[in-house]
């Protein structure tokens, strides 16, 4: 009896794509559609809302379109490295447009494509999420963009920024890169991700940052001074607002917001107190905002 | 005859501004149309997270306007209000007439009969309709003035096949909308909603969203049947799948059987709430690791099924390290770690406020005959799991998980039940504890809350209530109802003030007792409406019983009300009337001076006498009740002495010329009635017949 054959079918390890391509891939797509694609703040920020080409230029009347990548720090989501799915330090991937464009839906879905999702295969779905912030006194309504159950994209109409109503309307865009990697990469630890096509993994760049500064901000940051260091921000930025310099004094606001976050994560500051040193950060925000809009005109 | 379609086709409307929407515009399509008598056969209003459509089938074409005198304003009014009224009418001067009323004379006009077309009158009111709509939460986009739930995007109008055409803000009505949802790309034109209906069912998108709920439900039952599990349906959460999509493809997933040994209320949670999952149970009612998702789109490929899987797990990894870490982490050890968390400006830490409870619960322990030793130790960990990792990440779940530590770190079983309980009941449909531990601790836990949150002034105003006081004060009450528990209230509110004070909490409001007390009365005044009980009778208990008495008062309440309405009911409160009618109309006329005896020995007659034996047979009966009093039992006894008291006023005039038998018979009432009063104070309770 002729044995049968069997293919031996050569497994090939489907082609992914790794965290930077997906952060190129995202920068040429927004560049093609008009975006100005600046570089990260060099600055410790919650989030890539807070750059001031997102929060700023989201203010006064004229159009602004922009793409970038943005480091975010939350000190509080510190887990020693020793979570799969929680980092200290993480990135966004960014965009702004002003005003909100039509076809933006569209837009957005195309650009999934590029880094590996096509819409047809997935479970793509648009879930109501109102975003606010307090300390930047900012709100608006969107959705979380949800594929195949999980969150990889804040879809948000900003309504209100540093207190002002927004008009016209900017539509922002943040994509998690390391969840949509994950995603992508078929990867149940973030520190597994394919940082680029030489095999360097997310591990290598990242894992003793995750390990030193979860350490830092939960054990050996001076608490006393950071309070102190606070005060002189709020300081600073008063006296940035009086003399009418608006993005210098932004940056205080960026930093004092940052060193919160880290007394914050100490847990040194109490429900009462918090609420007194978010109005603080959001009052000073407001002010260099406002300046920032005058000068504008 | 003919039908009216709109659609209004937008980015995702989240699933409760859509029920808004559909409710809104119906609501106000029907009332326009009654107001201008135009009939209509039927009336529909369906949506997809992206489509939002009214439907009126068999609308009159047109309607006639019959004549009518309208009035215009006032002879002698400025020039301009005559003005105005000609051109809202569209009417020139030679048109008017003057005519003398009550009110003065006034300018007439004669509107003659007149045919409108519905066509043009919902080319006109359409847009008016869609602005008065309003959303719970709207927003702005672009540089537009419109407002919207999420953006709209396109109206589509039809009335009679024929497109109606308005604007809307920036928008232009038409007969055609976007077939995709996603991309706008693809324009189609319809005539009417059947062959829309046709062409979105064709390509498996269901519109109605009834139907679609019918389909997921039936799918859902069936493939846990084919499954072999259970399934608890939950509506809210069926209602939000539902209106979430438009295309339902249900597919069956598991997560990783290890995740089984987290409690259930996480898995739970990390299903239902976040996303939008529905789990499973086997035939023993344990949950299992088989989940429902109602997926917008077919798993062609099957990565939406491993998607969804992986979330899950990921979920589910990220929870169980948490319990892991903390579900063995001592108790007691860490006690006074809750000195880190403040409990409130004012009120001290989380410690504090675990010290003051330990003392408050022993009192309560006391009462109940329990361990104190037990409720002492009950009161210091219930809070532990507050600063535990898992309750940081599930803050819904506090309490619970304070159970769940408790038990896996051995404590007896009525211990992790309390902790796990203490947070209930937290509405009006939440399960009431009915062990005595947790009774004691709820109970405890509440009354520090309130009393706290009263003495800095944090009192819940009309319309807002941030610390859920009134929550927490009808949990004390259905506590003591539904467990039919008495307890001195006013007692316990004073000590915990001064175990405030001890801990040198000086409280600005110096009035918690009092406010706190009516306050707690008004949440009972609340649950007795929310059982129906008659307005009369809340008022009369609340006026014949203290918050010390909540139980007796709430129990005596509904009993009276139950029999209110039957004879016993009738007899009692007739009787009553009888004799407190006589009473008033005596005592408001003159200055008479009633004493709470009479006197038997000037009886004249039978019915005196009878009464009196029957008063003091009732009295007998109310010296012989004590706490396991039958309420039907006292009602029917007030009840039986009808006959007596008819006989009495049938036979006996009270108001004698003699005044000193007229003021005797009179006390003889007034006794009568304060026996009465003994149930409850029936003096501003009605009969109905």
């Amino acid at each position: 009896m002729p044995k049968k054959i069997k293919k031996i079918k050569k497994k090939t390890t489907p082609k992914f794509q790794s965290f930077q391509d997906t952060i190129l891939n995202l920068q040429k797509y927004w560049s093609k559609q008009g975006c100005v694609i600046v570089q990260p703040y060099d600055m410790e920020v919650g989030a890539g809302t807070f750059h001031p080409a997102t929060t700023l230029r989201s203010l006064g009347t004229k159009p602004w379109k922009v793409a970038y990548v943005q480091p975010s720090r939350r000190p509080t989501d510190g887990r020693y490295g020793d979570n799969p799915n929680r980092l200290q330090h993480y990135y966004q991937f960014q965009v702004l447009i002003k005003p909100s464009p039509k076809e933006i839906k569209k837009l957005y879905l195309n650009s999934l494509s590029v880094i590996g999702i096509n819409h047809n295969d997935h479970d793509i779905r648009f879930v109501e999420d109102d975003w606010e912030s307090p300390t930047l006194g900012a709100a608006g309504l969107g959705w979380e963009v949800w594929c195949d159950g999980m969150e990889i994209t804040q879809f948000t109409y900003f309504q209100q920024m540093a207190g002002m109503q927004c008009k016209p309307v900017s539509v922002e865009l943040t994509y998690g890169l390391e969840r949509i990697c994950m995603f992508t990469q078929q990867k149940k630890n973030v520190f597994d991700l394919l940082w680029n096509n030489q095999g360097i993994e997310y591990r290598e760049v990242f894992h003793q940052a995750e390990k030193e500064f979860s350490a830092y901000n939960f054990e050996y940051a001076n608490t006393e001074n950071l309070f102190k260091i606070f005060d002189m921000l709020e300081m600073e930025a008063k006296s940035l607002i009086e003399k009418k310099i608006s993005l210098p004094a932004y940056d205080q606001c960026l930093k004092a917001s940052h060193i919160f976050n880290i007394l914050d994560a100490r847990g040194v500051i109490s429900v009462a107190q918090r609420a007194e040193y978010i109005g603080r950060i959001r009052d000073i925000t407001k002010g260099a905002a406002e300046i920032w809009v005058n000068s504008q005109k | 005859m003919a039908e009216f379609f709109l659609e209004l086709f937008s980015e995702e409307i989240p699933p409760k501004l859509q029920k808004n929407a559909r409710d809104f515009l119906l609501e106000n399509f029907k009332q326009i149309f009654k107001e201008k008598n135009l009939k209509f056969k039927s009336s529909n209003s369906y949506s997809t997270p992206n489509r939002l459509i009214i439907l009126f089938e068999g609308l009159d074409k047109e309607i006639k306007e019959k004549s009518e005198e309208i009035r215009g304003p006032n002879i002698n009014a400025p020039e301009k209000a005559l003005e105005g009224f000609l051109r809202s009418n569209q009417i020139t001067k030679n048109e008017i007439y003057k005519k003398n009323t009550e009110k003065g004379e006034f300018y007439f006009f004669k509107k003659q009969e007149k045919t409108v077309n519905t066509f043009d009158l919902l080319e006109k009111n359409v847009p008016l309709i869609l602005d008065k709509i309003s959303w719970k939460k709207s927003m702005k986009w672009n540089d537009f003035e419109m407002e919207w739930g999420r953006p709209l995007k396109s109206i589509l109008s039809i009335f009679d096949n024929k497109k109606l055409s308005f604007k809307f803000y920036h928008l232009e009505s038409s007969n055609f909308t976007f077939v995709d949802k996603e991309f706008e790309d693809k324009k189609k034109i319809f005539k009417n909603f059947s062959s829309y209906n046709d062409y979105f069912n064709k390509r498996g998108i269901i519109i109605d969203q009834n139907y679609r709920k019918k389909l997921i439900e039936k799918q859902l039952q069936k493939i846990s049947e084919r499954k072999n599990v259970n399934l608890e349906i939950n509506v809210k959460l069926l209602n939000e799948v539902v209106d979430l999509v438009d295309q339902p493809h249900i597919l069956s997933c598991k997560f990783d059987q290890k995740f089984l040994e987290i409690p259930e209320e996480i898995l739970i949670i990390t299903m239902q709430h976040h996303q939008k999952y529905f789990h499973t149970f086997d035939q023993k009612g344990n949950i299992t690791n088989e989940f429902f998702v109602v997926a917008n789109v077919k798993d062609n490929k099957g990565f939406i099924k491993i998607g969804n899987e992986r979330v899950v797990d990921a979920r589910l990894s990220d929870a169980s390290f948490f319990w892991e870490k903390n579900k063995s982490q001592n108790l007691i050890k860490q006690i006074s770690k809750l000195k880190s968390i403040n409990y409130f400006e004012g009120l001290g830490s989380y410690f504090d406020k675990v010290q003051r409870m330990r003392k408050l619960g022993a009192l309560i322990s006391d009462e109940m005959l329990l361990s104190k030793e037990k409720i002492e130790l009950l009161t210091s960990i219930c809070k532990i799991d507050l600063i535990s990792d898992i309750v940081n990440e599930f803050p819904e779940l506090q309490g619970v998980i304070g159970g769940y530590f408790a038990s896996s770190q051995g404590f007896d079983k009525d211990i992790s039940l309390a902790i796990s309980e203490h947070y209930l009941p937290t509405g009006l449909e939440s399960k009431v504890p009915k062990k005595p531990f947790s009774i004691a601790l709820a109970l405890t836990d509440k009354i520090d809350t309130l009393v706290g949150f009263f003495g800095v002034n944090q009192k819940p105003t009309s319309s807002k209530d941030p610390y859920a006081l009134r929550r927490s004060a009808l949990g004390i009450i259905r506590l003591l109802l539904e467990n039919k528990k008495e307890f001195k209230i006013t007692d316990l509110i004073n000590y915990s003030i001064s175990l405030y004070r001890d801990q040198g909490f000086n409280f600005p409001n110096e009035k918690v007792q009092d406010e706190l007390s009516t306050f707690l009365i008004e949440r009972l005044k609340f649950y007795m409406k929310q059982k129906d009980i008659r307005y009369d009778i809340v008022e009369a208990s609340i006026d014949s019983f203290s918050i010390d008495q909540a139980s007796q008062m709430y129990s005596k309440a509904l009993a009276l009300n139950r029999v209110i309405i039957k004879d016993i009911g009738n007899d009692i409160i007739l009787s009553y009337k009888r004799a407190s009618n006589i009473l008033e109309n005596e005592l408001k006329n003159k200055d008479l001076d009633l004493s709470n005896t009479t006197d038997p020995g000037i009886f004249k007659n039978e019915y005196e006498k009878n009464l009196y034996k029957k008063i003091h047979e009732l009295r007998k009966y109310f010296t012989s009740i004590n706490k396991d009093e039958d309420y039907y039992v006292t009602l029917g006894n007030l009840a039986n002495a009808k006959p007596t008291i008819s006989d009495f006023f049938d036979n006996v005039i009270v108001n004698d010329e003699d005044h000193t038998i007229k003021k005797n018979r009179l006390e003889l009432l007034q006794m009568l009635c304060k026996t009465f009063d003994n149930y409850i104070n029936f003096a501003s309770i009605e009969s109905i017949k």
